[in-house]
């Protein structure tokens, strides 16, 4: 396509040169009475529609992908959106349904892009809206959805809103932000990065008083408080809407409101505003999704899936954190109980809700949500040079946090693909990426994809002195060693291994859509658990098939062989089905089923009638 | 088909003398059967197929005769997959063991559910207790002197194989404990009792089942497994660590401790009850060095740990407490620990079992688990230096994770009563080596070991040194 096919003609008194406004691609601006004006959908094309289809979302297996780390279109070192265009056959190819892409709106970049400017406007080095429109077009040609991150709690201190404000207390943007003459305000709220910041208060010299951040002092909170900053981020939400994105991944939702005499996370107003936002969308937008990140504990989560009586109607998916810390405490203590213990503490989710789940992210592997001991456990196993740690997390990708063990890396992606939830996959660790715990700050994991052993990993015509960060070059992990293209020369690689077990995932809804059943078993070193899917095909269309779909999943979280018994008797006279090879195993029985599993083996199966087996 | 339960436990009196050797739980395999006759017999239930609750006694050639509670059923054919469960044939009916039958199963959860009471048998469900009916059972035969019916995932019946009279400590305990909230054990469901010969009994016992469980011994094994597989790393670096483990652990039989004092009270052992004491474990010494020559080259030092305890003079707290502590008799779910298994040590005499006791011994039975855990890979592997060091670097790893667990849950650390401690701990290992020269001689070598150990002589290797 070329790249002029979605471009409008120029609109007149819009962009022509003498006019004193500025072109679109630069975004919002401020005019000479002080308001900040935004542009409008109306300014782009939209991209075509995908087929509107409410539960898309549940059986999705996510991508998320940085704009600047995927594939370099202009040479200039740095990943844009026309990259990531050009590289959607890879994704097709691979089974992903939906990317995810950190926020790339115009920014001072102080916090890899949750720093927003102008949320109107694409990072230039990205590219521009009309670029975003295009990779839209593109992705949902091939089926593939597009979700982003929008920051709803905060700004970057250079947006106009902030500087208007700082400026202009009396101003219609003084009440923007949460202002105080003291800062001794919601003395309950927790710093978040206690790394760098020492109080939720920053004074600010211009306007000569505190404000309120719960993250970086560049970044000041949205005072929710205002209806007009509400009706603000609604009009920020209709414009990427109206362009075609999917959804959004809602950043820090707990922290909207304040009030006094709490720790100013959850609060109702909160859910009020998110069921407000919820009703937008469901009464514009069928079909697109919210996604909430909220680092808190499953039971408290639920709560932003909303009203359970209407099938939820706040977030149509949240992150499930604490799974993810308890996937590798559990091998590495060869005991199902950390696993088998969140699993029992997550709550039942609305019926038109899915939990998130995911190995690794862009963030680092986050410890908030275990208690202090297991921290501690988790710094000493997996983070044992003090680099590898950033604020309460260890920055690592998953193949070095494994030892690059190619057991464990498939023993991991297996149950990311097989626990509750919708598995959300991180760039590059489908084939195994390393990291560079030598850069600073979140940066070790946000190393350029390694396409070709060819100059910068075929990521970048670029000189690699001009690369925004240079590609790992090690010689276990390097690029030379690592790379998609000798992957899918080799059968064997872990990428068309991970793309085969996708393949496997969709092909059974009980995957996305099954109830769960830890089986427990007399083996503390083995994890088993049942989906159970009984429904239509195509979930919520009852004109499709009804179909009975049964998976048990065995996990040997140890690394020796490990025998386990398992209680089918609900299942006597049913056969497993090996799910890769499509094996038939022996009948359920009377008796305990008998399996044994290799170190860090695992095994999927589908239950099937045992006429279904034989004839 | 015979017209009185009588009869037909009669009739197949010849068929017991023949089926009961086969059973585990059955103690008279090595003896001689002369007779099997009926003391009971109660028919639950006069449709097909029937169940048939009995006590027999069995005679043999020599010595006392044993009591067995059976449960059989009646079927006139016998589907295939019951047919590993088959007694004897009388006429035109076989009869079976009838525990694997599931109808038969839930036959029994039914008498519980509704507080039924046949002949001298009294089905009674605890106070409050959900006891859901219909569901698939499988029947677990690992211990030496029961036999469980696991319900799906809801309950498990245990049947005490044989009667005794007086109040069975496993339901007591239980029930005092569920009575007061503990929540470190399976909430008791219900009790088979009745009478027989005039006496109470215990006939068997519902608890709710813990279905995402693994038994601690299971749990603990796998972490030595994972250090011994290291090269370089000590227990509190490897991935497998348990110390956490033997903390929650050591925690959860501290509030079972507090919560058996809250429900059943305690009472103190003065110095006669210390002199008492200390003469029985010299006594179990004197016995243990005849059987195992062995032990005599430490009998002299031990003999003095034990005549110590009768040099205490302050007294000393005693309660009701589990009898029979080890790794095995813990269960990890997915909320915490749970003790299983109040019978008490199953070799004593009943009136033993339920005397109150230091809570000492629970806590030196579950250190002596953490050195068999530690030490039983090494059995049979001749002398390695390395991995011995290691395997006895983890047992002190978490026995005093366990102690520190133990010590934050009931305020106080075991380890000040030093003499007391070491006493119960060196008896255990005095009955251990006991038991394993009698059924597993390689493993002695592990109390052997221990107790060199703790008295300061030089440890011996693992395993029999080969013959010159």
């Amino acid at each position: 396509m070329s790249e002029t096919t979605l471009r409008r003609p120029p609109e007149a008194g819009r962009t022509g040169p003498d006019d004193g406004r500025p072109d679109i691609d630069d975004g919002s601006y401020v005019t000479a009475d002080g308001q900040v004006s935004h542009p409008v959908p109306d300014d782009f094309r939209s991209a075509r529609s995908l087929p509107a289809d409410p539960h898309w979302f549940k059986r999705a297996v996510f991508y998320e992908v940085l704009v600047r780390a995927f594939n370099d279109s202009s040479a200039d070192g740095c990943g844009d959106l026309r990259g990531l265009t050009a590289k959607l056959d890879y994704l097709s190819w691979l089974g992903v349904d939906c990317l995810w892409l950190p926020p790339f709106y115009a920014s001072p970049l102080r916090d890899g892009g949750y720093d927003i400017s102008d949320f109107y406007q694409v990072l230039p080095e990205f590219g521009t809206v009309e670029d975003f429109v295009l990779l839209l077009d593109e992705a949902h040609q091939r089926g593939i959805r597009v979700i982003t991150d929008l920051v709803m709690n905060h700004t970057s201190e250079a947006h106009p809103w902030f500087q208007e404000s700082r400026r202009n207390p009396d101003g219609d943007y003084g009440d923007f932000y949460v202002w105080s003459d003291a800062d001794e305000r919601y003395p309950q709220a927790r710093i978040i990065f206690v790394d760098t910041e020492e109080s939720n208060w920053t004074f600010d010299p211009v306007r000569r008083q505190f404000y309120w951040h719960r993250f970086f002092s560049h970044q000041p909170d949205l005072n929710y408080d205002n209806p007009r900053v509400q009706e603000e981020m609604l009009s920020v939400l209709r414009f990427w809407l109206n362009l075609g994105i999917d959804g959004f991944r809602l950043d820090a939702v707990p922290y909207l409101f304040e009030r006094d005499d709490t720790n100013c996370e959850n609060l109702p107003e909160t859910h009020a505003f998110l069921r407000s936002v919820r009703k937008v969308v469901e009464d514009e937008y069928p079909g697109r999704v919210l996604l909430a990140e909220a680092n808190q504990w499953p039971t408290d989560v639920v709560e932003y899936f909303g009203d359970p009586d209407v099938g939820g109607d706040e977030c149509h998916m949240a992150f499930h954190f604490p799974l993810m810390p308890r996937i590798f405490m559990a091998v590495r203590r060869e005991s199902r109980f950390p696993i088998s213990e969140i699993m029992a503490q997550t709550p039942a989710i609305p019926s038109g809700c899915q939990w998130g789940i995911f190995l690794r992210n862009h963030d680092e592997l986050t410890l908030e949500m275990v208690s202090d001991e297991e921290r501690d456990y988790m710094y000493g196993e997996y983070a044992k040079d003090p680099r590898m740690r950033a604020n309460i997390g260890i920055r690592r990708r998953l193949a070095p946090l494994l030892d690059n063990d190619r057991d464990q890396l498939e023993l991991f992606t297996a149950m990311l693909l097989s626990l509750p939830g919708s598995p959300i996959l991180y760039y590059g660790d489908e084939i195994g990426m390393g990291d560079n715990i030598w850069l600073g700050d979140r940066d070790a994991v946000r190393t350029p994809m390694q396409w070709t052993p060819d100059r910068n990993a075929g990521f970048s015509q670029a000189n690699p002195g001009r690369l925004y960060l240079p590609t790992i070059m090690d010689p276990i992990y390097g690029y030379q060693a690592i790379n998609v293209e000798s992957q899918l020369n080799s059968s064997s690689s872990l990428l068309h291994w991970t793309r085969r077990m996708i393949e496997i995932r969709k092909r059974h809804p009980a995957f996305a859509l099954g109830d769960f059943h830890d089986l427990g078993g007399s083996n503390p070193s083995v994890l088993s658990y049942l989906r159970e899917y009984r429904g239509h095909a195509e979930e919520g269309d009852e004109s499709s098939p009804e179909i009975h779909d049964v998976v048990l999943c065995v996990n040997n979280l140890s690394r020796f062989p490990q025998p386990i018994e398992l209680n089918l008797r609900q299942w006597e006279g049913w056969a497993p089905i090996e799910l890769s090879g499509l094996v038939p195993f022996p009948p359920i029985g009377e008796l305990p089923y008998l399996l044994t599993l290799p170190g860090h083996g695992f095994f999927w199966f589908q239950i099937s009638p045992r006429d279904e087996v034989t004839s | 088909m015979s017209p009185t339960a009588t009869d037909r436990a009669v009739a197949l009196a010849g068929a017991f003398a023949r089926w009961l050797p086969e059973q585990r739980w059955f103690a008279g395999k090595h003896r001689s059967i002369e007779a099997v006759t009926p003391v009971s017999a109660v028919p639950l239930g006069d449709v097909q197929p029937r169940l048939d609750h009995l006590v027999v006694e069995v005679r043999y050639a020599t010595g006392e005769p044993e009591r067995y509670q059976l449960l059989v059923g009646w079927r006139t054919a016998l589907p295939e997959k019951l047919e590993h469960a088959r007694i004897g044939t009388v006429g035109s009916h076989v009869g079976f063991a009838g525990l694997w039958d599931d109808e038969l199963a839930d036959l029994l959860l039914g008498a519980l559910a509704g507080g039924e009471q046949h002949g001298g048998l009294v089905f009674r469900p605890e106070p409050g207790a959900t006891i859901t009916r219909g569901l698939p059972s499988r029947v677990v035969e690992v211990e030496q002197s029961n036999s469980s019916v696991v319900f799906d995932e809801e309950s498990i019946l245990k049947l005490f194989r044989r009667p005794t009279p007086g109040a069975n400590p496993d339901v007591e305990l239980n029930r005092a404990l569920r009575r007061v909230g503990c929540p470190h054990v399976a909430p008791l469901l219900g009790e088979i009792g009745g009478e027989l010969s005039g006496a109470a009994v215990s006939y068997g016992m519902l608890s709710a089942y813990a279905a995402n469980s693994a038994d601690g011994w299971a749990m603990a094994t796998a972490s030595v497994r994972d250090l011994f597989a290291e090269g370089d790393l000590k227990a509190d670096e490897v991935g497998g660590d348990f110390a956490a483990e033997a903390h929650r652990l050591g925690a959860a039989v501290a509030a079972v401790h507090t919560d058996l004092v809250t429900a059943l009270g305690s009472g103190q052992r003065d110095a006669d009850g210390h002199a008492e004491l200390s003469a029985a474990m010299i006594g179990r010494l004197a016995d243990a060095v005849r059987t195992v020559p062995e032990l005599a080259r430490y009998a002299a030092r031990l003999g003095a740990e034990f005549t110590a305890v009768a040099d205490l003079t302050a007294p000393y707290p005693i309660q009701r407490i589990h009898g029979d502590l080890h790794l095995g008799q813990a269960l990890r779910t997915p909320t915490g620990w749970l003790l299983i298994d109040f019978e008490g040590e199953p070799v004593k005499p009943l009136a033993e079992r339920v005397r109150s006791d230091s809570p000492l011994r629970d806590v030196a039975g579950m250190l002596r688990s953490f050195d068999y855990a530690a030490e039983h890979l090494l059995v049979g592997e001749g002398a390695d230096h390395q991995l011995e060091y290691r395997a006895q670097e983890w047992a002190a790893r978490n026995r005093s994770a366990f102690t520190a667990g133990y010590t934050e849950a009931a305020g106080q650390d075991p380890g000040r009563h030093r003499t007391l401690l070491r006493a119960y701990e060196l008896d255990k290992a005095v009955y251990e080596v006991v038991y394993e020269a009698r059924h597993r001689p390689a493993w002695r070598w592990i109390p052997l070991r221990s107790i060199a150990r703790m008295l300061g002589f030089e440890v011996p290797p693992p395993g029999d040194l080969p013959s010159a």
